[in-house]
């Protein structure tokens, strides 16, 4: 107690020299937070993502705050719903480029909305950092974009050595949300799993707001593979994955990392059982900052596991501290920090360095889980 | 061989869900003419007091069919009570309105109080399954199957034998003389809210258990499969809706077995269409059956319109014309672009839906064929943005005139499902046909706005161009409205027959309608293109149609004034409602609402 009272004194004192120094602005300035915008769905259909995004985000600011904020001074964001609209992230867009609270921007989440929004944010002079942004050319939207998600080139490479080269699966069957997301993954892993020998039976996609896909699975079927994989969320992935085995089908599964969800187990049941895959991190997994934002997060919101989107949201905030910690509250300086940041404590990436051509992040890490009795746990070799 | 009878299955299995949906949505129509919009919600709502009854007080499977039907019975009088029943004197189209606000508001509402996360909803019966054809099907497949049928035939026992149900029949056929006759028309339709309801609620508790999760994104999904279903068996009859779930259930499977899985809903859709074109009163719909609609339009009242004098007008143009001059924030500006680009769409609907009656539910595919040309071009063939945008326009008005063509002999609903439907189709089209579009990757890098080889790239720029365009196209409609053109068109709108019989060509009316409107709908999907410099087929989605219509319902069907006005009022209100955060499209819902209620030929009333 003593301690935060001498902490806050020192502050005061700190705060009235520079008023004293500079001017009356300065002093209330330096008092307020450092603010940071969010444009991302609170509504509509993708109002789940929105509200994983927050989960992350205040765990990360807990965790900031108690370090001692960014150089004394407080780190807040104001969350604007977008509903994953283009015509609202737009407005949201100019709302954050004309307030000079705002020191820099996350999301949005979809590509339509963020891209939509990325002409703005790059004449505003504002960074727009899309941290669930997987589109190729989210980036190429100007040197104000950045995005920590991790490039399907990277990912997708890794799953399909997971399933061919590990599980040993010869002949795929791809089913794919048909998103720039799953398209562009399905791309990238049908190239790498045809380089590591695998034959690719037959790919197909489906739209988001599908349910029922035994029509599907019945073409799976036809084409006899060995193994299935599903570029899918976890509601889908479930989905598919109950429904495959209701089919009759019995091949082994293996999912990309994004239906890494203590969801996908609610929701798929017993199906999901055995079902393998890549992700960035495991609920045992020892490296400290993992173990630090799994612990923190069960403390924090009663026993919950956390998810992938839970995990981005979390790094991007660190990250956003970094930034801001290095480049201030210049919009210019914090774009400049972007380039100067090195190994950011991160859960996906380990320590996450921005490759400063491309302005996303490289090198994930990896690990190969499967569903044993109702739980994500390290893969031990074993065939299933 | 046993892969097309596995096909068959899984197509059955399938409609036999959409069946539970479309029942209810036939029972409704079949009495009150009245697509409800709310019949999704009512789904969901059912779902998650399943989910309530299942996982926290532990209810036995019965016990919980109960619960679920009663409650959701309850809600459905509530809706028809306080939402529907307050409308029934006033024009034919505040109803529909009425069932969209309702669905936002319980959507909303679920939403708030369960949170968006998906949940699971486990089944309750015993987990065994049989084999059949290649694959297996379990015990819920045959009680969703049991439940339909049995409640489509009790339906029917219901409607031809049981007192009530010859009340309702009457109150369907004519309901003034049904009420001469001494028919209680509210109990009819009480009685209709509450077995559509109850049956909605179970339906969603049921589906939710055949998958296994249930989250607030079903309803909307429903709502359209369930629509389509009960309009190829022949709206408002209730066999036929469960005959015309099946029937696209095996569309879509078959579908999927030719074509692979992306063109499932194309065959949907088009089966829809294919349906409403060749026998528009639906596959099982009897030669001597009236027709579902009135023969003249009470579909559309007319009101009096609120008298705006020109001066007013200019003034008003004046101001926002010199807004930009003022120290207003970019967010301001940027929020009336999008207010006058919505503004574009509404004044293209509002010719469509309320001078000449065609109310519209697939506009927004206007918006992405004028997009996709104007962005292709200035791509592909280097065409300057402003030529480019002309050139969507165009585009916008032959394609789109081209494909609503073959439905210009439907009426009222019909025209709403069948345009809905089309709707429906070039966003798939365009998800699919990747040599052009891209496909679901999207078009990026569209360039900037220009005009005369200057970028218009600062927000005042950009405000001045689309509220410029924006006027000029709203001048040249309300020129067309006074000149013998508008007159022709308000006379096919008001009574076709009596038209036709003074001798005016249907056909040729409407399509020239649509041509004026497809260019302005055109326009504006262009100019959002290069606003955007991003579109892929998500951009422009059956939520901007409905948007486009309740602009249109709320300024006053017809109305150009009323257009605007009502464009910015839906852009400006989600927006001033910021500070409500995750409540803000409830409280949206709920204006909604009121304004039905208390102003129903909209705010400046029907021209």
């Amino acid at each position: 107690m003593s301690n935060i009272d001498r902490r806050t004194l020192v502050k005061g004192s700190l705060a009235m020299m520079a008023g004293a120094a500079f001017s009356r602005a300065a002093l209330a300035q330096s008092a307020e937070p450092i603010l940071l915008g969010v444009s991302g769905p609170l509504t509509g259909p993708n109002a789940q993502y929105g509200a994983q995004w927050k989960q992350g985000f205040d765990l990360a600011l807990d965790e900031i705050m108690a370090a001692g904020g960014i150089n004394g001074r407080k780190l807040a964001y104001q969350f604007e719903d977008s509903q994953s609209d283009p015509r609202q992230s737009v407005a949201i867009a100019q709302k954050f480029v004309s307030d000079p609270r705002i020191v820099m921007e996350l999301g949005d989440f979809s590509s339509p909305a963020s891209m939509a929004a990325s002409p703005i944010y790059q004449r505003g002079g504002l960074v727009q950092f899309g941290f669930t942004n997987s589109h190729p050319d989210f980036t190429k939207g100007g040197d104000f974009m950045w995005s920590t998600s991790v490039s399907q080139a990277d990912e997708q490479p890794l799953l399909a050595s997971y399933a061919v080269r590990r599980l040993g699966l010869k002949k795929l069957a791809v089913l794919h949300l048909n998103t720039d997301w799953g398209r562009t993954s399905r791309d990238h892993f049908v190239k790498a799993a045809k380089e590591y020998g695998a034959e690719i039976a037959v790919t197909e996609g489906y739209i988001a707001e599908e349910r029922d896909f035994r029509s599907t699975l019945v073409r799976v079927r036809d084409a006899s593979p060995d193994g299935l994989i599903l570029i899918s969320y976890y509601s889908d992935g479930a989905l598919i994955a109950r429904q495959a085995r209701q089919v009759g089908l019995k091949q082994t599964i293996c999912a990309a990392s994004s239906v890494y969800s203590p969801k996908f187990i609610e929701l798929g049941g017993e199906a999901v059982e055995d079902v393998h895959l890549g992700t960035r991190y495991f609920p045992q997994d020892p490296r400290p900052e993992v173990r630090k934002f799994i612990e923190g997060f069960k403390a924090k919101y009663g026993g919950q596991e956390p998810d992938a989107f839970n995990a981005y949201s979390y790094d991007a905030m660190n990250m956003a501290a970094a930034v801001v910690k290095i480049g201030g509250t210049d919009r210019r300086a914090i774009r400049d920090a972007f380039a100067k940041v090195k190994d950011v404590s991160s859960v996906i990436f380990g320590q996450a360095t921005f490759d400063v051509e491309s302005r996303r992040v490289k090198g994930a890490m990896n690990a190969e889980l499967v569903v044993r009795k109702g739980q994500f746990a390290l893969w031990d070799g074993k065939p299933t | 061989m046993s892969s097309w009878l596995d096909y068959t299955i899984n197509g059955l299995i399938v409609g036999n869900v959409y069946a539970l949906v479309a029942v209810g949505l036939a029972l409704i129509f079949g009495v009150s003419r009245l697509i409800n919009f709310a019949q999704g919600s009512i789904y969901l709502v059912g779902a998650y007091i399943g989910w309530v009854a299942v996982v926290q007080l532990h209810t036995p499977l019965p016990l919980t069919i109960i619960v679920v039907a009663v409650a959701a019975a309850i809600v459905g009088l509530i809706i028809e009570r306080f939402g529907l029943r307050p409308l029934q004197n006033s024009v034919r189209i505040a109803p529909l309105l009425a069932t969209i606000g309702i669905s936002f508001v319980l959507d909303q509402l679920v939403m708030l109080t369960f949170s968006p996360n998906p949940r699971a909803l486990p089944s309750q019966l015993p987990d065994v399954r049989f084999q059949l054809g290649g694959g297996t099907i379990g015990p819920l497949d045959l009680l969703i199957a049991g439940v339909g049928l049995t409640s489509a035939l009790l339906l029917f026992v219901f409607l031809r034998y049981s007192k009530l149900g010859w009340a309702v029949r009457a109150a369907s056929q004519d309901r003034d003389a049904a009420m001469q006759m001494g028919v209680d028309v509210n109990r009819v339709n009480q009685a209709v809210f509450g077995i559509a309801a109850a049956l909605g609620g179970v339906s969603g508790m049921l589906v939710g258990m055949y998958y296994n999760q249930i989250d607030t994104a079903m309803s909307l999904q429903a709502t359209l499969k369930g629509v389509v279903a009960e309009v190829v068996g022949g709206a408002g009859n209730v066999p036929g809706a469960v005959i015309g779930s099946l029937l696209l259930g095996l569309v879509e499977s078959y579908g999927v077995a030719v074509f692979g899985t992306s063109y499932r809903n194309l065959f949907a859709f088009l089966l829809l269409v294919v349906v409403l074109v060749l026998r528009p009163n639906g596959l099982f719909a009897s030669a001597r059956q009236a027709p579902p609609e009135p023969l003249t339009g009470t579909f559309i009242a007319p009101s009096r319109p609120v008298r705006i004098p020109r001066w007013a007008l200019a003034v008003a143009a004046g101001g926002f014309a010199v807004l930009p001059l003022f120290p207003v924030s970019f967010y301001v500006l940027q929020t009336l672009i999008n207010a006058w680009l919505l503004g574009m769409l509404a004044l293209s609907l509002t010719l469509v839906a309320g001078t000449i009656g065609q109310v519209s539910l697939g506009h927004a595919a206007l918006l992405a064929i004028g997009a996709y040309t104007s962005a292709l071009l200035s791509l592909t063939f280097s065409v300057p943005a402003g030529l480019a945008i002309i050139g969507g326009g165009l585009m916008s008005a032959a394609l789109g005139t081209a494909l609503i063509s073959p439905s210009f002999r439907l009426r009222g609903h019909y025209v709403s499902i069948a345009t809905l439907a089309i709707g429906e189709i070039v966003s798939l089209v365009i998800l699919n046909w990747e040599g052009v579009t891209r496909g679901p990757i999207g078009i990026s890098g569209i360039p900037p706005l220009s005009l005369f080889g200057y970028d218009l790239i600062s927000p005042t720029s950009i405000y001045w161009f689309s509220f410029a365009v924006m006027v000029v196209l709203a001048l040249l409609q309300g020129r067309l409205l006074t000149s013998h053109l508008g007159r022709s068109f308000r006379a096919i709108r008001d009574d076709d027959v009596a038209a036709r019989a003074y001798g005016l060509s249907l056909n040729r009316y409407k399509s020239l309608a649509f041509i004026f409107g497809g260019f302005a709908a055109g326009v504006s999907g262009g100019i959002a293109a290069h606003l955007y410099s991003y579109i892929n087929h998500e951009t422009f989605n059956t939520q901007q149609s409905i948007l486009a219509l309740t602009v249109v319902i709320l300024g006053g069907l017809g109305n150009v004034v009323g257009a605007i006005v009502g464009s910015v009022a839906l852009v400006g209100l989600p927006e001033v409602f910021r500070i409500a955060a995750e409540y803000r499209i409830l409280i949206y819902g709920i204006v909604l609402l009121l304004l039905v209620r208390f102003r129903p030929q909209g705010l400046l009333g029907t021209i």
